[in-house]
């Protein structure tokens, strides 16, 4: 196990990956911008160290800063967290370097399922179905409406690089796609500093589901269980729950038994997403992985029970999974509610500001994954997370039902959130049965589905 | 897909950036000035008022002279599990923005959410009235090394490279903040420094010098 590690990363996951070193009794050093000073991660860490502005180009983002910091507070190994630096396999390279380990894939299988096409193509040859698609990456326009010809539209329209939703297009006809390509590659361009894009073909209707796996070093691999992730804005995900109502039990266990094993063929190291659309029939297809943590990590945790962060650090120290699948009972059901600061009466523009009132709700079943605190200066630089509410109840009407009363209690005061979002969320019809799909929101907008829920 | 990410810098609109310019002008020219004098009738170690959008909140120097702001022993007493960590954690970075924001005699926030920001920026800038003392700051993350202008008595201007931070090898310049005369060094030769952090004190010819 490692002795010291560097947590470069900010925010709620900061203070989770601090949690769990804390547990596996490892010391933890957290890296900060200047604007984060004053954040919790900093306070509670055992040793914190500024490594640049505000600006994450220059801080959060700066390989040599990171690592710099990681050999003068005399760390073994760098916790890249989510976002930032976490699937960057040239970071991971040189954290090697320099004798550190990266808590995550080692970079050659970084490096592997680095381009999201080529990562569809090597797992569709290990058995998994997969979204069909371009043939490779999109050498110009002429190619681009080929194969969307041949693959039918609608389609998706994506960077191979990054993620978040940037530079991704959903098309109908050939010339929606000439006008959009344009715009998909210069917002790929300057979010990932990469352009190239491929075609996906586009699910109307379609529901997100995720399974997560963990393989050690010598390749012992589990699943542990899938994630519906289908509440999303503009491709952002803000509620997941597991199990997903998507699925049959057996359709589920399938799935996850299906992505566990062609990981593993496909050398894959350490935790990991396998991503999946669902059709309106339950049909599944692979689109992506995510080789770090997630931010929903803890919908997993609290059926399981099993630390994803420890098990994370443990199987980047070296260890044996030490876990077989029939270890693995998944207990009840759970629902995380991402908290942002934003506003989605005005097109959920992002906020910043003080926190003025802070109070986490509690009771069984009930967990909060935050790094706010009352006075917390919420910094405008960054990204809106201001921390996850995770609900578990035996079954899922009784996790909304926890849901509902969580929220009510959760109290946020100083800067705008989200919070309203969740509170409609668990009145909505289509939510309540699990119909739930990717559009649920974008078909008609924040400030309509909100006025919607209010009307009932 | 990345589940959170940076986010460019928010540029305030111009109407924004002028009332907050018209803001931060009769802060340092009338309010300040004020309270500094209030601050030093008292026996109070720390006086806070708030305006509309502003706060401002002046704190006495504790034990440290004017102008200093982190040290290495900050960071050490960081270090210590559960001494700082919960009770008192949220005192000591605090106290260290105070001092660096402004380098002056009294120890100056203002600012609220994103307007805090360009006030920090303006800060860097200008030295703030009253100040007879700047501080050159740690460029990086790594290991100090100061140069042969560091030593102290030594005349520099402003942009002068008193040393380096060396950042897995590569040598960043530590720079003369202001005109001066060099005072003492902060840090050890070899020793390891976060960003920021104050390195080399430069002491200005006179206080008028650092108004202009």
């Amino acid at each position: 196990m490692f002795r010291r590690i560097l947590i470069a990363n900010r925010g709620e996951i900061a203070l989770r990956i601090l949690r769990a070193c804390r547990t596996l009794g490892v010391e933890a050093v957290v890296t900060y911008s200047e604007a984060d000073r004053d954040s919790l991660p900093v306070q509670l860490a055992d040793e914190a160290i500024c490594i640049g502005p505000a600006d994450a180009r220059r801080s959060y983002l700066s390989a040599p800063a990171v690592i710099s910091a990681a050999l003068v507070t005399g760390c073994d190994a760098v916790h890249p967290g989510y976002g930032f630096l976490s699937e960057d396999e040239t970071f991971a390279e040189v954290v090697r370097a320099h004798d550190l380990t990266f808590i995550g894939p080692p970079p050659e299988v970084l490096d592997r399922f680095a381009s999201k096409e080529g990562t569809r193509r090597l797992l569709g040859a290990f058995g998994l179905p997969t979204i069909p698609g371009s043939d490779g990456m999109l050498r110009d326009d002429e190619h681009a409406l080929a194969e969307a010809d041949r693959i039918g539209y609608p389609v998706l329209i994506k960077p191979s690089a990054g993620g978040g939703g940037k530079g991704m297009r959903m098309v109908r006809t050939s010339r929606e796609l000439e006008s959009a390509i344009k715009i998909c590659r210069s917002e790929a361009k300057s979010a990932f500093g990469d352009d190239s894009l491929y075609l996906e073909k586009w699910l109307d209707d379609n529901r997100h589901v995720e399974v997560q796996v963990a393989v050690d070093r010598y390749g012992a691999g589990i699943h542990l269980g899938e994630r519906d992730c289908s509440v999303q804005r503009r491709h952002q995900k803000i509620l997941e729950e597991s199990p997903t109502p998507a699925l049959s039990d057996g359709a589920r266990a399938t799935l996850a038994e299906t992505a566990v094993r062609a990981v593993v063929a496909a050398g894959y190291e350490n935790i990991g997403t396998l991503e999946f659309l669902v059709d309106s029939d339950g049909n599944a297809f692979f689109i992506e992985i995510n080789c770090r943590i997630q931010v929903e990590h803890p919908v997993t945790e609290m059926l399981t029970g099993i630390d994803l962060v420890g098990l994370q650090i443990a199987i980047a120290a070296g260890e044996p999974l030490g876990l077989r699948q029939s270890d693995i009972a998944f207990n009840g059901h759970a629902i995380e509610f991402r908290i942002n600061a934003e506003d989605p009466a005005h097109d959920f523009r992002p906020g910043a500001g003080v926190i003025e009132r802070y109070h986490a709700p509690g009771g069984p079943g009930i967990r909060m994954d935050s790094h706010v605190y009352p006075g917390y200066e919420v910094p405008p630089y960054y990204d809106s997370l201001l921390g996850k509410l995770i609900v578990w109840a035996p079954d899922r009407e009784a996790a909304i039902a926890r849901g509902r009363a969580a929220l009510e209690e959760l109290l946020v005061d100083g800067v705008t959130t989200n919070i309203e979002i969740h509170r409609a969320l668990l009145e909505n019809d289509a939510f309540l049965e699990g119909r739930m799909t990717t559009n649920l929101l974008d078909r008609v907008g924040g400030a309509a589905f909100l006025a919607a829920a209010a009307a009932r | 897909m990345p589940d959170t990410g940076p986010r460019g810098d928010r540029t305030a609109d111009a109407s924004f950036r002028e009332a907050d310019h018209a803001g931060i002008a009769r802060l340092t020219e009338e309010l300040l000035p004020a309270l500094i004098a209030k601050l030093g009738t008292t026996h109070l170690g720390e006086l806070e008022v708030r305006e509309g959008d502003w706060h401002v909140r002046l704190r006495r120097p504790f034990g440290t002279a004017p102008g200093e702001g982190r040290r290495a022993s900050d960071k050490a007493s960081r270090s210590q599990p559960g001494h700082e960590g919960h009770g008192h954690g949220r005192a000591a970075p605090e106290g260290h923005r105070a001092a660096r924001g402004s380098g002056g005699a009294s120890g100056v926030t203002a600012g609220t959410g994103a307007a805090s920001a360009s006030t920090n920026g303006t800060g860097a800038d200008e030295p703030p009235v009253g100040r007879s003392r700047a501080v050159a700051t740690s460029p990086a993350v790594g290991i100090f090394q100061p140069g042969s202008r560091a030593a102290s008595g030594t005349r520099v201007r402003a942009g002068d490279s008193l040393g380096t931070v060396n950042v897995l090898g590569v040598p960043q310049d530590v720079l003369a903040p202001v005109d001066g005369i060099v005072g003492s060094t902060l840090v050890e030769a070899g020793m390891a420094v976060e960003y920021g952090q104050d390195l080399i004190r430069i002491e200005l010819a006179t206080p008028t010098e650092a108004r202009s």
